[in-house]
């Protein structure tokens, strides 16, 4: 057989590298020029800056407490939507009457813009005329108002549940995916040793499972870390920058303030930090499949 | 042969050249979207524009008021900019000392100057020069629900602020679901809320040597005042989750005694709570007598980059028009800025607008300076912390005086 350059491989992925380049890298360049630059309010470049816009953010107290906040939400979200999704998954990968339709259940939030979602919980969490007090007081559980957003103490926890709720649908559906690629006959092996369904779910389930919760890790800490909606429809990060996280934060520097040179070196500071967490992770997770292996 | 061939077929080029640019006359306008009848308001400009000067093409873009100015940085920032523009006059400084917006001294005469009132023109003018034209103008004013002050043993609106507290303190005693005050203190307009009482009590956003004045006494009496209101229940529970509009919906409920906003209220009432017993009267006034409403104008502007700033400006001037000005302002709840508009029955004979236009004397424009959404940002977290109760009134109000300055320049 003749063995083809040592080039083709290249050559094969070039395309592909270059649209990716086309997508991520040209803007990272931008980024970079109003990051170094003085820049106007427009976005207009005025002459070289060195690092003072990076300066500013890392001396912007709002700057640690967002990152705090975005940690906190993060970390919150994915591993909420895990420890849901997890046995969600594991109930709609059953065989039972009505499945097609408890799976359309599960997956239709997903088919709302979160944005939609956030509104409609804006709607539901207001004080006086929400859904959720009145439906809290005639279920006798609540004997006053309480003005769910008025506060970060009740507010950033409801914002963490929301964006745990339209989390699911997604995880649910890599988790469905990792299920059915299971196979069946190690399980009646399992069985015809004499494993319970805990031992099943633990010697079987879960190792084969785990590549896929690494997947729904990572890609859901890509998504929340930079999510936006949730929060700016119920609170806009207030009062009193209480609930705002990076991207908030960013918003508000970059389209309120004006200061898009500093805007854009948080960004780039946020690209970092998504961009060492998942080298990290995918790291770990590597050498802990070799491990196993 | 050949040769006339070439002549024809240089002919045809020109005439397709010509006519490309005879359709090229395009003028893109963005607009703010202040309800939903202003996409339909302008397209139907657009349209009578177009059908008297043929050949020409007006492209609207309606943008919602919370990303309009992201658009327009994002479009500016990418050179990709409309020819006309709507903005707050707020952000003029901005678009001005950047040199993006145009000046219009050249293209108005004076009976086009005289269409306008004069405390409406005069905040786009600057360095001399018209920057922009008002396209909407609006003020504040007390809105007060009739019945619920009778009931609390009131007949008229308060005058003052210390007679608003007793009042609101009556109103919130009569019921669980009823409250004096409708405060808000969430989102655009926060800081304005907070503005009423402060020049009220004699304060100013920014003091004679330029630095800001929330460190004054005047900004501590409103706070403390807001404050001691919220804390007595006078107010609706949980003010920092109320934006202007949820207070609104209250007043319109009829949950809320009193509350302070812009005419389009009035507007809102007739149509979807027009049962509602109330009146409309002037902003308080602090110890001194003083007080003052709050002016707002928002203005068009046109770009200095604008290929087509003459076929621009003839739109311009059609839409400030009595006939179309007045098509407009009725249709969004504003207040007149042409002259001939405010004498027409619809506006002249309009109880509630009355006291608002008769209120203009007083009323105070955002300051024209660069950086006003950071000051304003920073003036709404002192207050939701002092709302809170998470910080003193003078702590809050003394670190975000020390912030607007720095941001000053001071």
């Amino acid at each position: 057989m003749r063995r083809s350059s040592p080039l083709v491989p290249y050559l094969l992925v070039l395309p592909g590298f270059l649209l990716a380049a086309f997508i991520i890298l040209w803007p990272l360049v931008q980024l970079g020029t109003i990051a170094l630059s003085e820049v106007n309010r427009f976005g207009q470049l005025r002459g070289f800056a060195g690092l003072a816009n990076f300066a500013a953010i890392l001396e912007d107290p709002e700057f640690l407490a967002a990152l705090w906040r975005t940690v906190i939400w993060t970390v919150g979200i994915v591993f909420g939507a895990l420890l849901l999704s997890f046995p969600v998954a594991l109930v709609l990968h059953q065989d039972f009457y009505g499945r097609g339709l408890a799976r359309v259940i599960v997956m239709l939030p997903w088919a709302i813009s979160i944005t939609m979602t956030a509104i409609v919980w804006r709607w539901a969490l207001n004080g006086e005329s929400g859904l959720l007090n009145s439906g809290l007081r005639t279920l006798g559980l609540l004997d006053t108002n309480i003005q769910w957003l008025a506060q970060a103490t009740t507010a950033f926890p409801v914002q963490i549940l929301i964006g745990i709720l339209v989390t699911v649908p997604f995880t649910v559906t890599i988790f469905l995916g990792g299920l059915s690629s299971i196979p069946e006959d190690l399980y009646e092996a399992a069985t015809l040793e004499g494993a319970s369904a805990f031992q099943a779910f633990r010697e079987i389930t879960f190792p084969l499972m785990l590549p896929f919760l690494n997947i729904a890790v990572v890609l859901n800490t890509i998504y929340v870390f930079n999510s936006f909606p949730i929060i700016w429809a119920t609170t806009q990060g207030g009062p009193a920058n209480s609930t705002d996280i990076l991207v908030t934060y960013l918003y508000k520097l970059g389209f309120a303030y004006g200061k898009l040179g500093e805007a854009s070196a948080l960004s780039l500071i946020m690209f970092a930090l998504l961009l060492m967490f998942t080298l990290l992770y995918v790291r770990l997770t590597a050498r802990r499949g070799e491990d196993v292996a | 042969m050949r040769k006339t061939l070439g002549i024809m077929a240089g002919a045809a080029l020109g005439v397709t050249f010509a006519g490309s640019l005879a359709v090229a006359a395009t003028v893109r306008v963005t607009v703010a979207e202040y309800s939903s009848k202003t996409g339909p308001y302008f397209e139907a400009a657009a349209a009578a524009f177009e059908a008297a000067n043929p050949g020409t093409d007006i492209q609207i873009e309606v943008v919602p008021w919370d990303v309009l100015l992201q658009k327009l940085t994002t479009d500016i920032s990418a050179g990709t900019n409309a020819d006309l523009a709507i903005i707050g006059t707020r952000w003029l400084v901005d678009f001005v000392e950047e040199g993006i917006a145009a000046p219009l001294d050249e293209y108005m005469d004076d009976a086009f100057r005289s269409r306008f009132f004069e405390v409406f023109l005069s905040p786009s003018v600057m360095n001399g020069e018209t920057y922009g034209l008002p396209i909407a103008a609006s003020a504040r004013a007390m809105y007060y629900n009739r019945d619920l002050l009778e009931q609390a043993g009131f007949d008229a609106p308060p005058d003052t602020w210390e007679e608003l507290a007793k009042t609101a303190a009556a109103v919130s005693a009569l019921g669980e679901e009823v409250y004096g005050y409708g405060l808000q203190g969430k989102e655009i307009e926060t800081d304005v809320y907070f503005y009423y009482a402060f020049w009220a009590y004699g304060g100013d956003l920014i003091e004679a040597d330029g630095t800001s004045g929330l460190d004054t006494e005047a900004a501590y009496a409103a706070a403390r005042l807001y404050k001691s209101m919220i804390d007595a229940g006078s107010t609706q529970p949980g003010v920092t989750a109320y934006t202007r509009e949820d207070v609104q919906n209250l007043f319109k409920q009829g949950r809320v005694g009193m509350m302070i906003t812009a005419p389009f209220l009035s507007a809102q009432i007739k149509e979807e709570a027009p049962g509602l017993p109330y009146g409309v009267a002037r902003i308080p006034a602090g110890p001194g007598g003083e007080r003052g409403t709050y002016g707002v104008t928002d203005s068009i502007i046109m770009f200095e980059n604008s290929q087509n700033k003459d076929l621009a400006w003839k739109f311009l001037d059609m839409i400030f028009t009595t006939e179309w000005r007045a098509r407009f302002t009725e249709g969004e709840g504003f207040l007149p800025v042409n002259k001939e508009v405010a004498a027409m029955p619809a506006f002249a004979e309009n109880p509630d607008l009355k006291v608002f236009t008769a209120l203009l004397p007083e009323a105070r424009f955002a300051p024209v300076i660069r950086g006003w959404e950071e000051i304003a940002a920073i003036t709404v977290n002192a207050l939701q912390a002092i709302y809170l109760g998470e910080a003193g009134v003078e702590e809050a109000l003394d670190g975000a005086a020390a912030k607007i300055d720095r941001v000053l320049g001071k």
